[in-house]
């Protein structure tokens, strides 16, 4: 029998690879996980593109605010813009829509604002310093924030109209 | 007119921002900093590349990444800040060489003990008849001694153990 | 008919020509009924035909841009140079599958012409098992991953394929050799999987198993170098080995393999680990479609990613058949597999094998469970951890250090029991070679452990190495008053293995040298100019001289023009480091470029422009020795045709006697043997 001790532990070792193989179907490998879910948002000043001065998020103390990254560059963007767009007309009493422009130039996120239109501010995040503080992974993203300046949740690539309004009504305590 | 029509597309591309622009490169920090720059930037995850550090990767993220890195480290943050600074946003998912700690301590004590007990295998493998015999000169082993090579004696049996091997 | 039905056809011929075959292999070898072979051997012949013609069939559609086919209409277009039309067979998830079947075909259809005559039951369980798997795979292209789909709307042009594989030569060459190493472990498999389900494993067969390991070890070791020398030289960050999962699970059965070939002649000489050996050879296979699971099933994030795809669950299926193949029959059938020796010495060159495989253990460890730990650790405790260069760096250097002493101490070794003092002889000069190399390195100011340690051991590896392949040739031409050349070849062809491996020994300590050079004593720096400025970098002087807008069929790119004076100062040329953009790609992708000397690699790369201010950034690194690393690969290519170069076999009688008289394929054993006048020239 002495020749048999290694079986069971070769098997077990091999169910095992294929349980973890198996289960790693459900999981998305692309997926970058955010810890900053509940702590206080980071402070920011970055300049306001589409209008005059800088914008801090001290100074939006007091409104929910929906924020989102984005870029000239990123496809799923523009997709995603009409939504934001609608939103930030239909929703903009209830909380403040900030636009962040992520690593580009300033010329080419005017020229793209000119075209998709641009009902609320945008931001421009000039080295991309910002999205490192928001621990983001990629463009587009969209940040909740709280009243009090808690980042509440993000949603990562495009949101839907549905999601849009969920959110903001979690926000809101709606 | 095709390939005419591509340069106008790269141009307008390019400009109208179809294609990711390449920044420039933020301006290094002085040699002592920077090489510790270096150091950390090469073991965090770059959050939208796959599997490469900061340090190696030309996506636009990896560089304001990197730039987060020589900040902190110029405001004169130490190697643990700059590192919590990162977990603290992505988890220990942005470190390239995990922890030594909970679940980890697979990847860094399995092979040591992988190893320990290969050599237990090994060492009762050889152990056994450390007085056997010794046979490595078996029947032919006067053979060289005869010959007509003047080699010395020990280079013979070198040569006869060479041979021995090429017997396959 | 169109083309895509008339490939999807060949495909069905495929499937049932593999499935017959391995059925009536299997059946007939395990009832004893030799007269069945001949019709396995004629089910290999015609899967390997079907298989030809459907990839020529494909290959037709990709250069006649028939968009009617799926797989054609997703990677072709009417842009793309006729070579990579050519290539882009295997530029995506289904195509490469396809191209695995021929490769897979061809194999199966050489093994069974080369072993034809062979001992009948044996050869039709081997080939029953080596068709089981084209089984798979053939259903494989059938059904989940078929590319010959017909669109019934077919698109006017394609995408064309991936820009990343289109963007340097090397990319034509690195997949075909990888498949060749991966598909080239199937026959192996069936060799030792027939030999457990037989439950002897001949020495006859020892010789073929050995042979067709090397084989495909060879070609998966130039894919694997390849693969690095094309990261080098298109992602533009310097480096050409990031650890990924994909390159690690191209590495994995590389290391068992490697095991393999050293273990095997323990078993040869001593008839033992003969469970062992068996079990890297199924190890070998196994791991092969493991990796293949990892770079398809889109359950890695890698860089060699194909897109995710529905083949995952049917992968791991046949993963779980083999595993409980392989384990049920180690299990079943090892205790008949018996050493018949032990071993008597812990200074001989078996324990110094022992210790060589226990270190390819642990490698093949420690990747294998980095590589999943991720996995691991999401998908049973929740967690989200990474595992990337920086560990395995540090978790492999001791063991490649220790390897390249084994590779020094084996050789050294006789078999059996060593002679303590005769040994401590030996060692002398090699160690003081070892001891100089350090020193001088020292003296010319390198400093770091891991790397001088490396420079110091492959001095010692080189000189043992030559005087194991030098000292027969000088007896030989003393004894026999031969000249240098016809004692070398004298040597060489008589000693095949011995000799075919030292020089492959050489080429690895080359590699090592150039690994650690490379890697220990790189230099790096960044710049950002404008048109007029320069840089410098270890004396070598670049002059931004501005930007250049091109294009080429498939691509435009910009270029930066950098005048280069080397150091020295002699022979200035231009490097143009460039970034290419392609129509399906937002993402540019650079091409560095590289100045290549002996010495060390200049490397630049293009990280960022303005092409309004014409202001530019580059990456630049110089690389010491790094070169080397590809040119070993004829060195390694040459040691291996030594070692696997078939020798006729000689007359059977007075020099076959002392071999293995069972006959089998006589060209290892007798070959080999000493002739008898050798012997007398000895005497």
């Amino acid at each position: 029998m002495k020749r048999w001790w290694w079986v069971i532990p070769a098997g077990a070792v091999a169910a095992l690879l294929l349980v973890v193989l198996y289960r790693a179907f459900g999981t998305d490998p692309r997926a970058v996980p955010f810890q900053l879910k509940g702590q206080t948002a980071p402070d920011f000043e970055m300049k306001v593109i589409n209008g005059e001065g800088a914008m801090t998020l001290e100074s939006l103390r007091g409104r929910p605010v929906v924020m989102n990254f984005w870029a000239s560059w990123c496809g799923p963007c523009a997709i995603e813009h009409p939504i934001l767009e609608w939103g930030a007309r239909s929703m903009g009493h209830r909380v403040q829509f900030v636009g962040v422009v992520f690593e580009d130039t300033e010329a080419n996120a005017r020229a793209w604002l000119a075209r998709h239109g641009a009902s609320f501010p945008h931001l421009l995040d000039e080295r991309g310093q910002v999205a490192v503080d928001f621990g983001a992974s990629g463009v587009p993203e969209t940040y909740f924030i709280s009243a009090d300046g808690t980042i509440v949740d993000k949603h990562v690539g495009p949101i839907s109209q549905m999601d849009l309004v969920h959110r903001v009504d979690q926000l809101t305590g709606g | 007119m095709h390939a005419a029509l591509i340069t106008l597309h790269l141009i307008t591309g390019l400009t109208l921002g179809q294609y990711a622009p390449q920044r420039l490169a933020g301006e290094p920090l002085p040699a002592e900093q920077e090489a510790r720059v270096q150091a950390l930037a090469s073991g965090l995850r770059c959050a939208v590349c796959q599997g490469v550090a900061i340090s190696d990767s030309p996506s636009s993220m990896a560089r304001a990444q990197l730039e987060r890195v020589r900040e902190l480290v110029a405001e004169g943050k130490s190697d643990d800040e700059v590192i919590d600074y990162f977990v603290a946003r992505y988890g220990e998912w942005v470190l390239l060489e995990p922890e030594v700690s909970g679940v980890n301590l697979l990847v860094w004590a399995g092979p040591l003990v992988l190893v320990l007990l290969g050599m237990v295998v090994i060492a009762r493998q050889v152990k056994g008849d450390e007085n056997a015999p010794d046979e490595q000169l078996p029947d032919g082993a006067a053979q060289p001694a005869d010959g007509p090579s003047e080699a010395d004696a020990d280079l013979a049996r070198y040569l006869e153990a060479v041979r021995k091997e090429t017997d396959q | 008919m169109s083309l895509g039905h008339l490939g999807y056809a060949l495909v069905l011929v495929g499937v049932a020509a593999a499935t017959f075959g391995a059925v009536v292999g299997l059946v007939g070898g395990l009832r004893r009924r030799p007269a069945t072979l001949r019709w396995a051997l004629g089910a290999t012949y015609a899967f390997a035909g079907a298989m030809l013609a459907a990839n020529l069939v494909m290959e037709v559609g990709l250069l006649t841009d028939d968009f009617s086919i799926r797989y054609v209409a997703q990677v072709g277009s009417i842009q793309t140079p006729t070579v990579y039309k050519i290539v882009s067979l295997w530029s995506a998830l289904e195509g490469s599958i396809l191209f695995w079947g021929l490769v897979l075909g061809g194999y199966l259809a050489a093994f069974a012409w080369l072993h034809r005559k062979e001992d009948p039951l044996y050869m039709s369980v081997a080939l029953g098992v080596m068709l089981s798997v084209a089984t798979f795979f053939a259903f494989l292209i059938a059904g989940p991953a078929n590319p010959f789909e017909v669109l019934p709307n077919p698109p006017s042009n394609g995408p064309g394929p991936n820009p990343l594989l289109q963007n340097h030569v090397l990319m034509i060459v690195h997949p075909p050799m990888l498949y060749l190493g991966y598909v080239g472990m199937t026959v192996p498999f069936g060799v030792a999987l027939a030999g457990l389900i037989k439950g002897e494993i001949r020495t006859s067969w020892m010789g073929p198993l050995r042979r067709w390991t090397l084989t495909a070890w060879i070609f998966l070791t130039i894919g694997i170098v390849l693969g690095g020398w094309w990261a080098y030289a298109v992602l533009g960050w310097g480096g050409y080995w990031a650890w990924d999962p994909v390159e690690n699970a191209s590495f994995l059965p590389w290391l068992t393999a490697t095991a393999f070939i050293h273990s095997t002649m323990v078993q040869e000489r001593k008839r033992m680990l003969k469970l062992w050996t068996l079990s890297l050879a199924l190890a070998s296979f196994v791991l092969t479609i493991l990796g293949t699971f990892m770079t398809r099933s889109g359950v890695f994030n890698s860089v060699h990613s194909f897109t995710q795809s529905d083949i995952g669950p049917t992968f791991l299926v046949f993963i779980g058949i083999l595993l409980v193949a392989c384990i049920s029959l180690l299990a079943f059938r090892g205790p008949l597999l018996v050493a018949e020796d032990h071993i008597k010495a812990p200074l001989s060159r078996e324990t110094s094998i022992l210790v060589n495989n226990l270190v390819f253990a642990a490698l093949t460890f420690v990747v294998l469970v980095g590589t999943l730990h991720p996995l691991i650790a999401e998908s049973l405790f929740d967690k989200r951890v990474s595992v990337g260069a920086p560990y395995f760096n540090r978790l492999t250097l001791p063991f490649w250090v220790a390897m390249l002493f084994l590779m020094g101490v084996g050789p050294m070794l006789p078999w059996g029991r060593a002679d303590g003092s005769r040994f401590r002889n030996q060692f002398l000069v090699p160690a003081g070679a070892a001891l100089l190399t350090v020193g001088v390195c020292v003296a010319f100011g390198l400093r770091g452990g891991y790397a001088l340690s490396v420079f110091g051991l492959a001095a010692f590896v080189t000189v043992i190495t030559l005087r194991e392949l030098v000292l027969p040739v000088r007896a030989r031409m003393r004894d026999k008053q031969e000249s240098f050349f016809k004692a070398l070849s004298g040597s060489a062809s008589r000693s095949q293995r011995r000799f075919g491996g030292y020089i492959v020994h050489l080429g690895i300590v080359l590699i090592a040298v150039a690994v650690a050079a490379s890697s220990a004593f790189v230099s790096h720096t960044t710049a950002t100019l404008r048109v007029g400025e320069s840089f410098e970098l270890q004396g070598h002087q670049m002059t931004f001289e501005g930007l250049v807008r091109g294009q080429e069929p498939h691509r435009e790119y910009v270029a930066a023009r950098l005048q280069l004076t080397p150091r020295g100062g002699d022979g200035q040329r231009l490097l143009a480091p460039r970034m290419n953009y392609y129509e399906s790609s937002t993402d540019p992708v650079g091409t560095p470029a590289v100045h290549d000397t002996v010495r060390e690699d200049l490397y630049v790369s293009l990280l960022a422009f303005d092409g309004k201010s014409q202001i530019a950034s580059f990456n630049a690194w110089t690389f010491p020795l790094v070169s080397w690393i590809w040119w070993s690969l004829p060195i390694l290519a040459f040691g291996t045709l030594i070692a696997v170069w078939p020798v006729r076999r000689r007359k059977p009688g007075k020099a076959g006697t002392k071999a293995d008289g069972e006959g089998g394929k006589p060209e290892v054993a007798p070959a080999d043997a000493p002739s008898p006048t050798a012997e007398q020239g000895a005497a």
